[in-house]
């Protein structure tokens, strides 16, 4: 892949994540696509990240990926961007996210997500209980 | 030299200094309008701030190193992955995982992001 197909395969990613569209997501993770997570220190699979996304996604009434930053290399990019989020109760909150991806034959192969806990209170608009998802896998 | 080798040796050069608590190694690798923004915080620092925090912050710890370093590099810059190990000064060994994405012009780095985890820092402050 050059440099334009990682950085299109990139927006490709976070179009869909911003429009729910787990089918596309499904087509651009390799299968052997693996999902690790900073906050948790563990990875996830493919199908265990797809599976988890429409119980997320019911958590707020919009989530948008913005202000990317992509820098592409040989075998993957680097994005950094603010994710916001809107809640039911019309709560804004906002997560600021750097996601490395390796990607190979035109789909991602691996994703290592890096953000901040400490900002998941401001973000939902209350108090943290129980077990939290992220930006990825679905941030409640 | 590559532009991937050169950017390579100023990532390694910079948490090499960092973790021996070299300053003016540290400020060897920085431009003079280098700046740094960390998202837990996210205030924008400039060069001079993150000196005298590197400075401040070196006998905080018996020892911290940057290990399990991934680099990956492209035209301006590069991104690296790593594991912070914080020593503090009771033995208790804290990992924090982290990324790093740097800007680089004629061979400094000119901008620094840093991702880390908050929830991860021990209440006593140890990482």
């Amino acid at each position: 892949m050059n440099q334009y197909e990682i950085r299109e395969l990139c927006e490709a990613f976070f179009d869909a994540y911003e429009n729910r569209r787990v089918d596309i997501l499904d087509r651009l993770y390799a299968d052997d696509c693996v999902i690790w997570h900073n906050v948790f220190g563990r990875e996830t699979t493919r199908d265990e990240n797809l599976a988890a996304l429409p119980d997320g996604y019911r958590g707020q009434r919009r989530r948008t990926y913005n202000d990317r930053i992509i820098n592409t290399f040989d075998d993957g990019f680097v994005i950094q961007y603010s994710l916001n989020g809107v809640q039911h109760n019309g709560h804004r909150g906002a997560l600021w996210v750097c996601i490395v991806g390796r990607c190979r034959d035109g789909r991602i192969t691996r994703i290592d997500e890096y953000m901040d806990s400490g900002k998941f209170a401001a973000w939902s608009g209350r108090p943290i209980q129980g077990d939290w998802r992220t930006a990825t896998g679905g941030a409640k | 030299m590559s532009v991937d080798t050169e950017h390579r040796r100023l990532c390694h050069a910079l948490f090499d200094a960092i973790e021996q608590g070299d300053i003016d190694a540290v400020d060897d690798c920085y431009a003079a309008d280098m700046t740094m923004w960390v998202n837990v915080g996210r205030a924008e620092i400039t060069r001079e701030e993150n000196l005298a925090a590197l400075a401040r912050g070196r006998d905080l710890h018996r020892r911290r190193t940057y290990n399990d370093r991934i680099i990956d590099t492209f035209d301006d810059g590069f991104v690296v992955q790593y594991t912070v190990h914080v020593v503090a000064h009771d033995g208790t060994t804290v990992p924090l995982p982290a990324c790093l994405v740097a800007e680089v012009r004629d061979a400094k780095i000119t901008k620094l992001f840093e991702y880390l985890d908050s929830g991860k820092f021990s209440p006593r402050g140890r990482a």
